[in-house]
């Protein structure tokens, strides 16, 4: 194998495909990136077996020479010396040669590197997701639903399909939900699908949806998701990304989701937000970081106390109350967790009672959904 | 600290003397109070005529039997005994309002600073003596000294209808040749262990080298150290409360069902817990006793994390330790008994939180469930209300009806 690339180019596919590298493999070769030459271009491969990415540089972009390939071939050059290398290399193209015993040779400028490569033949070939079920989504509102829902997923491995989202479409709906048992976060959207296609219990890990979100990005150019057996895919442009799903059966959460409430109130973001983030300063982190709504019928308060620090409190009066009074204990990290995701300027909170769960939405935008449980105090 | 003036007060043989009081036909005769049908029932009290024959309170009343065939068994009436007690209370309260009542009979009084009132430790003692003596017709003996351990000791020493002071100089020649037993906090087994370690009088505690001894015996080789040096800073505590609620059934037959056990161990809890609602208080403790056939006793504690008075946690630990003493088809048991300690008034502990959960159940024994708090409510004014027949657990009923 023998290319000159483009030193931008380089680095930005290494960082395209560098979140799939493992961190902790056993297998050598994963701690890699796999590079293939061939009339196309150059292909950057690299997965932890959990997820895998591949971009492809092509030869030329609008006529632009990107890669120039001399000799097709590969090579697989450990992610941490050649990542950390190409960044530092001095000028704006690389050469990089392959020579025999997977002896590979980086110059540019006058720098000359060799470096010891694997064998590309013991790379594991990303999985042929084959199926018809194909989605097409804008890249930045996928982009949203995955970070509007992913904050709920589970950390702990308990219930390990807790620790994904789950993807459902129905009528060209999709829609995702996450939660860890203590909160759930739905969001919903149109996207470009056969009439026809419909599925359910798709959960995809939350890890994995992050990287991807890193990846998509914030413009509206259409991504298409293909969801097979074990697996989906992403494909943006020339980046694929591939997932491996949870196994397992999500619960059931469609009677989870109260549809009536007793009280309910509209507030603006930003004050609720700041009132509740000075509240959770003095909130004892150990238990729960518990703050308190006291809902009147014109006025809400939010207090905190703990018995080390102090307490809080602090009045919104700009707010309509609509049915019973309510105090009401929560965690203000997940509260907080929500409002950071979300970007109406006005919010609706409706509670059923003390010891109910509450739901966040937006007035403006109807495909959101947040629900907290309440902290029971005793 | 100036120098206190303590005072305790034990009344003499209590619910004997109030019996053979009561009845003139008793005195003089070796009365036993305890349940005479129950032959497995234990001793509350007997008469000083009783205690010649060996009879002790504690004492399996097959055995007083035995001991002491023609004595007259008594059952227990406490409802006269508790009336009694009042008595004497409103008796002592006419000293000093600073009195902690340890029992039914028995109590301390702090009289430092009363003397101008009513002369000293000594002379108020007597009074209180005669108060009662005339009042009541009762006995009592008291012991003066300047702080509780040695004011409960003095009291012990010349009973019955003693008056016994003790001065920082009556140490050496009093105190110091008593048994080892006679410490506060001393019991059998620390006994035995002080005796293998050369300790047999409260002098040889008194002289100790403390250091060498805390290797052996921990915090409490500093503890009856003090106590043996005649040093002691507990206040008396007015108003004290009870230090713990109990239940305890001892068995006509030796028991070897563990279901049956713990049906028993429920109707026990029942009671437990609606005392300790009644009283305002709430147990951070719950302990299970029980006697094996060949009278030996184990007890085992539960700590909750958070106090309750609710039968739901109370039943779960107690069934729990039930369970941990890994009761054999073998092991025939003689005695149940259900006690909640460590009480604190309900609502001054400090508020815990718990997250709930959209799947997992909540945990069935939470020591202030809200609504096992409002079950117990509706439940206590009914009984409050109709008596405690009108609601039962069904679990129960049979065994009331037999």
């Amino acid at each position: 194998m023998k290319i000159i690339i483009l030193k931008n180019a380089l680095v930005q596919a290494i960082q395209n495909v560098h979140k799939a590298v493992s961190s902790k493999s056993t297998i050598p070769v994963l701690s890699g990136i796999k590079m293939a030459a061939d009339e196309s271009g150059l292909r950057f491969t690299a997965t932890d077996l959990e997820i895998g990415i591949e971009t492809l540089v092509p030869t030329l972009i609008d006529d632009e020479e990107i890669v120039q390939v001399k000799e097709a071939g590969a090579i697989v050059l450990s992610a941490r010396f050649f990542g950390e290398i190409v960044r530092k290399l001095p000028g704006k193209t690389v050469e990089i040669e392959v020579k025999q015993n997977y002896l590979t040779i980086i110059r540019s400028g006058k720098t000359e590197y060799n470096l010891h490569g694997l064998d590309h033949e013991e790379f594991p070939r990303l999985p042929q997701v084959a199926g018809n079920q194909v989605f097409s989504v804008q890249s930045d509102i996928l982009k949203d639903m995955i970070r509007q829902t992913s904050l709920a997923v589970s950390s702990e491995e308990i219930r390990p399909v807790l620790t994904g989202v789950l993807f459902t479409l129905k009528n060209g709906n999709l829609k995702f939900v996450a939660t860890d048992s203590h909160r759930l976060a739905t969001r919903e959207s149109i996207v470009e699908a056969p009439p026809e296609m419909e599925f359910t219990n798709v959960i995809v890990p939350g890890k994995s949806l992050n990287e991807l979100g890193r990846l998509l990005a914030d413009n509206d150019v259409l991504v298409d998701v293909v969801v097979a057996e074990n697996q989906v895919l992403v494909k943006m442009g020339h980046t694929q990304f591939y997932t491996r799903l949870i196994d397992g059966q999500y619960p059931d959460i469609s009677r989870i989701i109260p549809t009536t409430f007793k009280t309910g109130l509209t507030v603006n973001t930003k004050e609720l937000q700041g009132a509740v983030e000075r509240a959770s300063l003095v909130a004892k982190e150990s238990d729960n970081n518990v703050v308190r709504f006291n809902i009147k019928h014109d006025r809400l308060e939010i207090t905190s106390a703990s018995p080390d620090a102090g307490k809080m409190s602090e009045p919104i009066d700009e707010i309509q109350v609509n049915g019973d009074e309510l105090l009401i204990a929560f965690n203000s990290k997940f509260f907080m967790d929500a409002l950071r995701v979300i970007d109406s300027p006005d919010l609706l909170i409706e509670f059923t009672g003390s010891m109910s769960p509450f739901l966040i939405k937006l007035p403006d935008n109807p495909t959101y959904l947040h629900l907290i449980l309440p902290v029971r105090i005793y | 600290m100036e120098q206190r003036t303590i005072l305790h007060l034990d009344m003499d043989a209590f619910f004997a003397s109030v019996e053979q009081r009561d009845s003139p036909e008793l005195r003089g005769l070796p009365v036993i109070i305890a349940h005479p049908t129950e032959l497995r029932g234990v001793v509350s009290t007997c008469s000083y005529e009783a205690r010649r024959f060996g009879v002790h309170s504690a004492m399996p009343t097959s055995q007083a039997k035995r001991l002491c065939p023609n004595g007259v068994f008594i059952a227990p009436d406490h409802r006269k005994y508790s009336a009694v007690s009042k008595q004497m209370m409103a008796i002592l309260a006419r000293y000093t309002p600073l009195i902690e009542k340890l029992s039914v009979d028995e109590a301390f009084l702090d009289v430092t600073g009363c003397e101008r009132l009513f002369g000293d430790g000594v002379t108020m003692a007597r009074r209180i003596k005669e108060d009662i003596s005339r009042e009541l017709n009762l006995t009592a003996s008291v012991g003066i000294s300047y702080n509780k351990f040695l004011a409960k000791l003095a009291s012990d020493l010349e009973k019955p209808d003693g008056l016994v002071p003790i001065t920082p100089s009556d140490l050496e020649t009093r105190v110091h040749p008593l048994p080892i037993s006679r410490l506060w906090g001393v019991g059998q087994k620390s006994a035995e262990q002080l005796t293998r370690l050369g300790l047999r009088t409260i002098g040889d505690v008194a002289q100790m080298n403390v250091t060498r001894m805390r290797t052996y015996l921990g915090s409490l080789a500093d503890h009856i150290y003090l106590l043996a040096n005649g040093r002691d800073e507990r206040p008396v505590q007015p108003n004290r409360e009870a230090k713990s609620i109990g239940q305890e059934t001892t068995f006509a037959e030796d028991v070897r069902d563990v279901v049956f056990l713990e049906t028993t161990l429920l109707g026990q809890v029942e009671k437990v817990a609606r005392r300790l609602r009644q009283s305002g208080f709430e147990a951070r403790t719950v302990t299970l006793k029980l006697r094996y056939a060949p009278w030996q006793t184990i007890t085992r504690n539960h700590t909750f994390a958070h106090p309750t008075d609710l039968e739901t946690p109370l039943y779960t630990a107690v069934k729990g330790l039930l369970a941990k003493c890994g009761l054999s088809r073998e092991d025939a048991i003689r005695l149940i008994g259900v006690t909640v300690g460590n009480l604190v008034p309900k609502g001054t502990v400090e508020e815990q939180t718990q997250q709930l959960s959209l799947f997992d159940a909540p945990t069935p024994t939470v020591e202030t469930d809200p609504r096992q708090q409002e079950l117990s409510r509706v439940v206590d004014s009914l009984k409050d209300k109709f008596g405690d027949k009108i609601l039962t657990r069904a679990r129960l009923v049979r065994r009331e009806e037999e």
